[in-house]
């Protein structure tokens, strides 16, 4: 950090000069960017009025928006929803994953690879070739009509389909792991799944944390199987609930609560990427994308 | 030894389980009623009459899914070199060593993070809105009066609105990928190419882009698998039930098969799973070209 404050202290004017178109092209698109996002947030304070006149504070800051939105159209139900499923599924994804990818990355034996390739393949898997017999099993079972079997539906589909992104990405953090570390423990007399639960998974927190914030904005923006699973209002979770409400705010022509609901469902992942958006960037390219 | 393989089987056991029941079931099980007529989705197999090809062909000569993949084929190309002209671009302007790097950065990934819902709503009900727009208020201030007066959800216009506001989206992620594959260039290749006299421009031709093949490889595959699945935004953009602008195989199938679509002549399962076939067998010959074609093993560094 010290050695990067020195660099930065000495402008070299020609060089950025020339860097200058480039600085100019970056600018104009972030700049979309914050107008974009300004905009709509400051939309979700405004009235519908006077968003139309075109000057969206010529009626004063309106709070209520927020309240309104959060209240009378389900936002609530479908935010604790949301939070409920990331929550339960980003745990049971790392129960779930970490162990596989532990063992996968450590042991030889018949089928490693061939497994690793099948989860590697199924990240290219389109939804649409998977969700027809899923559907005819749960619908068969009657698992749709009730609320909690129905929950549970949508949780295990959430797991299902980020499993192996999620156990890919642990895969390359445990082989990065020496192994000097359970041979001390064994040499101290600890079992292997003790080593793993013990040290192994400790050790492997940084990833563990990178790849839960990815399953969670996976979790949280996820669409399609919501649409298809998700069969109440009372279950469905933010993109989904978010889409009926607005067709129903268009109706109502409420604009300022259809952005203040859109702000509330674009908020945490947005403060997530502010808090941890260096950890996000470097776990794009460090798990499961290889050049 | 023994203890190792009891550990190996209750470790790999939920996510075995979970992959076979998610991924490798259902994708076999998609293949198979793809050659089906089924009425029901939950009907049980005894009750599925094998058609062979049919649905195949069917899906063929039905025009609204052919306009569908044609679209999907227009998002993957156009939008491909959109998103990839561009990502490149603000790779190597990123890495050209800029101030601002990381904030430049996270703030062309942000899009990304975004539930796709959100981010679709904005562009709809504030870029492209012709009352108090974006685009229209800018060109309305520059005195441009027949570009405010475009009405950008038209149907002469909706495809290349929904195709750019996805595209927004989508650059940060390619971007990345480009980025961390220009970093892991030697800067001796840079260093040897100025003393020999080589500019920036001879530079980027003939070291950059021949050493990123592979992560052109990447990101053209990336970029595939998340077009197939092309569903959100198209189903924002259209107003109608079967919009011909923006309709894509996903949302033909979800028609097909769950909307009550006006369009929906016949109710069979089968011509769902054959959609998800189809585009299934674009993803893996795309992915097939590319390792044909952009052969990076002679290189490497």
């Amino acid at each position: 950090m010290a050695k990067e404050k020195k660099v930065r202290e000495r402008v070299n004017w020609s060089k950025e000069l020339k860097l200058a178109p480039g600085y100019l092209i970056l600018i104009l698109w972030v700049l979309f960017t914050v107008v974009l996002l300004g905009w709509v947030l400051a939309a979700s304070f405004s009235t519908t009025k006077a968003i139309f006149s075109g000057d969206i504070f010529s009626q004063g800051i309106h709070f209520e928006n927020f309240a309104k939105a959060w209240n009378n159209s389900n936002v609530s139900t479908f935010f604790i929803n949301s939070l409920g499923y990331s929550i339960i599924a980003c745990t049971l994804l790392i129960l779930i994953c970490a162990p596989a990818a532990y063992v996968l990355s450590r042991f030889k034996f018949v089928a490693n690879k061939a497994i690793q390739t099948g989860f590697v393949s199924a990240m290219g898997v389109p939804v649409v070739m998977i969700v027809l017999p899923l559907f005819g099993l749960v619908a068969g079972m009657d698992m749709l009509n009730h609320e909690i079997s129905n929950r549970a539906v949508l949780i295990f589909l959430y797991v299902g389909i980020n499993v192996p992104y999620t156990t890919i990405f642990l895969l390359t953090f445990f082989a990065n792991i020496s192994r000097a570390f359970e041979e001390a423990a064994a040499i101290d007399g600890c079992s292997p799944m003790k080593t793993f639960w013990l040290i192994m998974l400790p050790m492997a927190q940084p990833g563990i944390i990178t790849v839960t914030i990815f399953n969670f904005i996976n979790v949280w923006n996820e669409y399609f199987i919501s649409l298809i699973f998700g069969n109440s209002d009372r279950i469905r979770p933010v993109a989904v609930g978010l889409y009926s409400m607005i067709n129903s705010m268009k109706y109502t022509g409420d604009w300022a609560g259809m952005f203040a609901a859109v702000i509330i469902v674009f908020l945490p992942t947005f403060i997530l990427y502010i808090l941890l958006s260096e950890k996000i960037i470097a776990g794009v390219t460090g798990g499961g994308v290889k050049g | 030894m023994k203890k190792n393989k009891a550990m190996i089987v209750t470790f790999l056991a939920p996510a075995l389980f979970m992959f076979i029941a998610v991924f490798l079931y259902p994708i076999c099980r998609t293949l198979v009623m793809s050659f089906f007529k089924i009425e029901g989705i939950t009907d049980s197999v005894s009750k599925w009459q094998f058609t062979g090809l049919d649905n195949y062909v069917k899906l063929m000569n039905t025009t609204l899914f052919r306009t569908s993949m044609w679209n999907l084929f227009r998002i993957w190309f156009l939008g491909g070199i959109i998103v990839m002209s561009l990502a490149l671009l603000f790779a190597v302007i990123i890495t050209s060593g800029i101030r601002g790097k990381s904030f430049f950065r996270a703030m062309i990934y942000l899009p990304n993070v975004v539930s796709a819902v959100a981010l679709a709503t904005m562009w709809l009900q504030y870029v492209y809105n012709n009352r108090y727009g974006l685009l229209s208020s800018v060109f309305r201030k520059l005195g441009m009066e027949s570009l405010a007066k475009i009405q950008w959800l038209d149907s002469d216009h909706k495809f290349y609105a929904l195709l750019f506001a996805y595209c927004f989206g989508m650059v940060g992620y390619h971007m990345l990928i480009f980025i961390s594959g220009i970093e892991r260039i030697s800067e001796d290749y840079f260093e040897a190419a100025t003393l020999d006299g080589a500019n920036k421009l001879g530079q980027f031709r003939y070291i950059t882009l021949p050493l990123l093949k592979g992560v052109f490889k990447t990101n053209i595959t990336m970029w595939s698998v998340t077009s197939v699945g092309f569903f959100v935004w198209s189903q924002l953009f259209s107003t109608v039930t079967a919009d011909n602008q923006t309709i894509t195989p996903m949302v033909y199938m979800y028609m097909q098969i769950f909307g009550a679509g006006n369009s929906v002549t016949e109710r069979n399962s089968g011509l769902g799973a054959a959609v998800g076939v189809l585009l299934s067998v674009c993803v893996v010959l795309i992915f097939w070209l590319c390792n044909n074609l952009l052969k990076d093993d002679d290189l490497e560094f």
